[in-house]
């Protein structure tokens, strides 16, 4: 440091080093401390440094300043290794929301509620009902026009529709399941039964993707959901008031029926590689305001 | 015309029992080609088959070399493709910078310092480069087009598909789109689709005029001006022979159709071929309106 106007300021040898970042601490920290405070030595620090130093230097700041910050959910991603250009395309998934997770938190503290109070059942109902429908809700809230306001943009970049698809319903079905997996440590009482929902949730999610190839998302996942809705009312014991499906048959069943839907939704792959079929412009109609 | 870009050859298109586009044959070179058409002519139908979202029923297409009606031929063109769609949509809680980073993404830009110089050069193409930090619910709806136009931008695409860019913006903002426009053409493609004989006038160098899905019109502006001479004649009032007929600013009636022996001519415009070029019914519509 040096006297200048009565009052200490850096060095011109200091500030050419620390300009090309040659200088080490601790003379470093306090030129660093000093900057901070005095207007004067940051101009003798900018007039002094290597100029092509300084626009690198601004550029940085520059791009610092411009990167999008991330989303709890984008930040959670990247910090168990989900590659950065990865987790930003899932973090704008619909369905991974805060506000629609909240609700599928809701959802299941509710069901969860019911099937604790109903703890004489042999089996938790609402809970088991309700659990395999929220993955299909959130793939059809994640996928498509009405939802995804990017959609016919998406539909011509290099990257797949169906990769995407894929990607999004992963990062969907684990959200889901991992709010479910909680939920179900809540029931204890059930044994085994409790964790009926996962196998029914990832086939009637297969099916929801294998149908969307044809009759678009939504109507995919309300088909998906008023079959599931069948397929319970059929097979409740009237005695009971639990579903076969979640006895070990009924689960190898649902296994089977998963394998089925995953065949036919590799079969439907090249219909995602245009939008005609899968309802992905946003116009209503084809020829609107052509 | 230079080197044609761009083939096409018979196109059909049809939506169950409507017929979109008719045996549509045309070619494109370098620069910005404007596809006028009035509404429902088939023009955003054709748009999308050029940016690979739908695929023609009949036809064949060449597109900056490759097939897209193939899977490797489809990835080559998107890779050199921009697109612009009618509605582009947004994420409203992302930046100006972010939402085109996104894009980005979804062009296969991985690599994050790369892909952040990208999206800033193409910010600063469009002159938001102040304007790259503010959400884009905050931008007014000629800089949302112009944050729509630097994603299209990215990577320097060969074939630029720009659908009615115009539309919605007020005449200072169509201004500087237009002259945003009109730079984009030099060593590129460009097809613009309009319904507004202004662009067509101020930024294109060859026109394609489509109706009720067919091409009426394949050439330059003066070209298709001159489709009207001897066809527009001026009166004191409006004349029975016309088939659109308006009162200009002078008072006196402007007429395009059959001009009765011995009334003075005037100089044609492209509207006023355009005009002639719709079939009667329409002519009479847009006459109505003009």
């Amino acid at each position: 440091m040096t006297t200048h106007d009565a009052e200490w300021h850096v060095d011109e040898e200091d500030l050419r080093r620390y300009g090309a970042g040659a200088l080490g601490p601790p003379g470093l920290w306090s030129v660093e401390a000093h900057l901070v405070a005095c207007a004067l030595c940051r101009q003798r620090l900018a007039l002094a440094a290597d100029p092509r130093t300084v626009t690198a230097g601004w550029s940085r700041l520059d791009a610092a300043l411009d990167v999008p910050s991330r989303g709890p959910v984008e930040r959670a991603m990247v910090r168990i290794g989900v590659p950065e250009a990865t987790a930003r395309l899932l973090a704008v998934t619909p369905g991974l929301r805060v506000s629609w997770l909240a609700a599928v938190v809701l959802t299941l503290a509710l069901t969860t509620l019911v099937s604790y109070l109903a703890q004489e059942a042999a089996a938790p109902m609402a809970f088991l009902g309700v659990a395999p429908a929220l993955p299909v809700i959130g793939v059809a809230l994640s996928f498509g026009p009405r939802l995804d306001p990017t959609s016919e943009l998406v539909s011509v970049t290099p990257l797949h529709t169906f990769r995407l698809l894929l990607l999004r319903t992963m990062a969907v079905l684990a959200a889901t399941s991992a709010l479910s997996g909680c939920a179900s440590l809540a029931l204890p009482g059930f044994g085994l039964v409790v964790l009926g929902w996962l196998l029914p949730g990832v086939a009637l999610t297969l099916l929801t993707l294998a149908m969307t190839a044809h009759v678009g998302p939504v109507n995919a996942a309300v088909l998906s959901g008023a079959g599931w809705i069948a397929a319970l009312a059929a097979t409740v014991h009237p005695g009971t008031g639990t579903s076969a499906i979640f006895t070990p048959a009924g689960q190898l069943w649902v296994t089977c029926a998963a394998l089925v839907a995953g065949l036919a939704l590799t079969a439907t792959r090249s219909a995602f590689a245009t939008s005609r079929h899968l309802n992905l412009t946003r116009s209503a109609g084809p020829w609107r305001n052509s | 015309m230079s080197q044609p870009t761009v083939t096409a050859t018979g196109l059909t298109l049809r939506y169950r029992a409507t017929v979109a586009l008719r045996d549509v044959s045309f070619s494109l070179g370098t620069g910005v080609t404007g596809l006028l058409g009035p509404n429902g002519a088939g023009k955003t139908s054709l748009l999308r088959i050029l940016a690979t979202s739908i695929v023609a029923d009949h036809g064949d297409l060449r597109v900056l070399g490759a097939d897209p009606r193939t899977a490797p031929g489809r990835l080559a063109v998107r890779r050199r493709l921009g697109y612009l769609p009618q509605n582009p949509g947004f994420y409203p809680n992302f930046t100006a910078f972010a939402f085109v980073d996104y894009v980005a993404i979804l062009k296969e830009l991985t690599d994050r310092p790369a892909r952040h110089d990208e999206v800033r050069r193409v910010l600063a193409a469009v002159g938001l480069s102040d304007q790259r930090t503010r959400k884009i619910k905050t931008l007014s709806g000629g800089m949302r087009q112009r944050v729509a136009l630097a994603a299209a931008l990215l990577g320097d695409p060969g074939l630029l598909v720009l659908d009615e860019p115009t539309v919605g913006l007020d005449p200072e903002q169509r201004l500087r789109f237009r002259e945003l426009i009109a730079g984009l053409g030099e060593g590129r493609t460009v097809l613009l689709s309009t319904h507004q004989t202004e662009d067509v006038t101020t930024v294109c160098q060859r026109v394609i005029v489509l109706d009720a899905g067919m091409i009426r019109f394949e050439g330059d502006p003066v070209e298709l001006a001159t489709v009207a001479r001897g066809r527009v004649w001026s009166s004191p009032v409006r004349a029975p022979e016309a088939l659109v007929s308006w009162r200009t600013g002078t008072g006196v009636h402007r007429n395009v159709g059959h001009p009765p022996p011995g009334a003075p001519l005037v100089e044609p415009t492209l509207e006023d071929g355009y005009l002639l070029l719709l079939d009667p019914a329409r002519a009479h519509g847009a006459g109505a309106a003009a």
